[in-house]
């Protein structure tokens, strides 16, 4: 069954075609959910939701814009209402800032030669990394490098401009290459100890 | 050309990692190891979120099943549906067709496998090799925008606009001829690094026609 | 003297005089049997997008931090939307009837939003122009013409048949479509990457230093104008057609991308070579001119 035939049958309450839909879609939106927030059964239970807020407004869609734009957008909103009612405070896409970028003061860690990620990123270290970011970073990360969506996209999906969404993106990915050498830092630090355990053990 | 510092290079980046082209940043870059570092790094990130988002994760099965209910409890499924539940064929789920967009990124792969067997023009190249090289990336680009072009139908809403209609097809004509001429164009001067790109452009502008296509009218017949 | 008709007094006259003209007017308008007005309080930085299937868009900016709206249109077979969540608003044309025409499918949009507002407007036919807008911008056609003037930040532009026109704009801007022409005039922006396959591309605009300029069509011409005072490194190309040059180029004073044995190439460098100009072309002529 097409798309657009499933769309008009779920408009008319056929159960056949919401099937239709939530096959055609649910790798995609589970994928997004469970890289967002980082376990399977958050996850799950933002895949049931995103579809159930899906099927009640499903009698709105026109067809101004893709299916899937819809979809995602109303995905990646309930993942972010999620996100900002577990964090601290309330992040927007606007407001996340760098701690120093007001300050001015030397922030960067332009990357000490002698440490790459080249080769030493494995899924679980990025996982753990984008889990760091905050809930904006995170949205643009996931959606541009990780799902492979496009700048217009997201700037659709989130409601933010183009360039708003590449400057993020850049910015995610710096925080990222921070936290990642970190994380590479307290390897290091970890498999030394644990050398150094073992030699003296061996004493 | 301005001299740029490790504070400034950064923000070369900031909207796409192909602002390292600039010859600002391209020499900064010849001098600086610590940004050659940070831009290797960068692109690693990117390299491995890509790797990371190929495979689709599967929900389970019980999700569907859950939604269901919640379905039917709210009154959006109707009731004379419940009672025949025509299963979903084992095979139906194989004919989903790929969205457009995939198809674009698929031709970005394509291209960048046609660019990666590609070399300075100055190198001396084996014309054979060339032209292999060329038909084996080109010639699955084809086969799949054909087959997404076959399986693309205008939606009634499009069908309401003839000026919109006409405009889709007659501009998709433009990009055929484009391409046909491109691709002779390769095939005569298989090194010709201009005449390449501007076929893997053609190709990209053609992949974006049908995703928009598509986009309006849905998949399948 | 008496006459058969009675001549109207002045104030009569007056009278008449003003329904004619009244009635004149509204014969010239379009019938639009509904409108929308709406407003709408916004923070700094709102977001506005618009979804409009066939119509007239205009955007203009004003100081006050308020979206004001207003959608005509003449069909009951279509319903326009305006809806605020948070700082966003969106306008939408909803189309009530699977069977319907052009005529009907038409609504026209005139909004007012603050001036750095960023928009996103689909349109597909039907003409979209925005003055004066200073935040960035996504605007996307199929047929209909774009028209930004005097509008800043990162402005993209999408159009498959669509012309575009971009004046006194500035910032950065990125246009593409398939058989649009470009004329983008007093620009000064400091990265403007426009590719057309089809259509002819006129850039008559500043060379900012350390400005990056990309034309790039398959037919068509590409017209590049200059004045004494610039300051560009130029590298032009065409696969077919000719590269014809006003400028007195000395060689490439900066690194270049290796020459094709290829097609007509002219590489050069203009006064310092502070800005970089890329012009590419399959089939169409490239012509680097004096300005007048």
């Amino acid at each position: 069954m097409p798309e657009a035939e499933a769309i008009r049958l779920a408009q008319q309450g056929d159960a056949e075609a919401f099937e239709r839909l939530y096959r055609l879609h649910n790798r995609r939106v589970y994928s997004l959910c469970l890289r967002m927030v980082g376990n399977t059964a958050e996850a799950e239970d933002l895949t049931q939701e995103a579809f159930l807020q899906l099927f009640r407004k499903i009698s709105t869609f026109r067809g101004e814009s893709a299916f899937s734009t819809w979809l995602h957008r109303l995905s990646v909103n309930v993942v972010l209402m999620r996100l900002r009612k577990k964090s601290a405070a309330e992040t927007s896409l606007e407001e996340v800032t760098e701690p120093d970028e007001d300050s001015g003061g030397p922030r960067r860690d332009f990357g000490a030669p002698d440490l790459r990620l080249s080769g030493s990123i494995d899924r679980l270290n990025l996982q753990r990394a984008v889990d760091q970011l905050p809930p904006g970073y995170k949205s643009v990360f996931v959606l541009h490098d990780v799902q492979g969506y496009e700048h217009n996209e997201i700037a659709e999906i989130m409601g933010c401009s183009i360039g708003n969404s590449k400057s993020q993106l850049h910015k995610a990915r710096m925080r990222l290459r921070e936290l990642l050498h970190e994380a590479l830092r307290q390897q290091a630090r970890d498999e030394r100890k644990a050398a150094g355990n073992a030699i003296g053990g061996k004493d | 050309m301005a001299t740029i510092s490790c504070k400034v290079f950064p923000n070369y980046l900031e909207f796409g990692l192909e602002g390292q082209r600039h010859p600002d940043a391209q020499a900064h870059l010849r001098d600086c190891p610590r940004c050659r570092a940070l831009l290797e790094d960068l692109t690693s990130i990117q390299a491995s979120a890509k790797d990371w988002g190929a495979a689709e994760v599967e929900p389970p099965a019980h999700l569907w099943t859950s939604l269901r209910t919640q379905l039917v409890e709210e009154g959006l499924i109707r009731d004379e549906q419940l009672a025949p539940q025509r299963r979903q064929k084992w095979f139906q789920g194989w004919f989903v067709l790929p969205r457009p967009i995939l198809a674009v990124a698929y031709l970005a792969a394509l291209i960048g496998v046609a660019f990666a067997l590609s070399g300075p023009v100055n190198e001396r190249i084996n014309r054979q090799r060339w032209l292999d090289g060329l038909q084996s990336s080109t010639t699955p680009v084809r086969d799949h925008l054909a087959r997404v072009e076959q399986n693309t139908t205008l939606s009634p809403l499009l069908d309401s606009n003839p000026t919109v209609t006409a405009s889709l097809h007659d501009n998709l004509a433009i990009v055929d001829n484009h391409i046909a001429l491109c691709e002779k164009s390769v095939r005569e001067e298989p090194e010709n690094e201009l005449a390449r790109d501007y076929l893997f452009d053609a190709y990209r502008e053609k992949a974006d026609l049908l995703a928009q296509l598509s986009d309006r009218g849905g998949y399948g017949r | 003297m008496s006459t058969i008709f009675p001549v109207p007094s002045l104030s009569k006259r007056k009278a008449l005089a003003l329904f004619a003209l009244g009635f004149l007017l509204l014969c010239a308008s379009p019938a639009f049997a509904h409108q929308l007005e709406k407003h709408f309080k916004v923070q700094p930085r709102s977001v506005i997008t618009i979804h409009n299937p066939n119509g007239k868009v205009v955007v203009k900016a004003w100081t006050k931090s308020e979206v004001m709206v207003v959608a005509n249109h003449v069909s009951d077979k279509v319903e326009v939307d305006a809806q605020q969540t948070e700082n966003r608003v969106d306008l939408v044309t909803h189309q009530l009837a699977d069977s319907i025409s052009p005529d009907e499918l038409r609504a026209d949009y005139e909004v007012t939003v603050p001036e750095d507002a960023e928009l996103q407007i689909h349109d597909d036919s039907g003409d979209v122009s925005v003055f004066n807008v200073l935040g960035d911008m996504n605007v996307e056609t199929v047929a209909a013409g774009v028209d930004l003037e005097d509008a800043a930040g990162y402005l993209t532009v999408k159009t498959v048949g669509g012309a575009f026109q971009c004046i006194r704009c500035a910032g950065q801007l990125e246009v593409s479509s398939i058989s649009g022409s470009f004329r983008l005039l007093d620009l000064r922006s400091y990265h403007v990457r426009a590719e057309t396959s089809t259509g002819n591309i006129r850039f008559d605009g500043e060379f900012l230093p350390n400005g990056i300029y990309r034309l790039k069509n398959y037919s068509g011409i590409i017209e590049v104008r200059f004045s004494p005072s610039d300051s560009f490194d130029l590298h032009a190309r065409s696969v077919r057609g000719k590269v014809n040059n006003q400028a007195k180029l000395t060689p490439p004073a900066h690194p270049n991308q290796p020459v094709s044995k290829y097609g007509n190439t002219l590489l050069g460098t203009f006064n310092a070579g502070r800005a970089r100009v890329e012009l590419s072309s399959f089939d169409g002529t490239i012509n680097i001119l004096k300005r007048d």
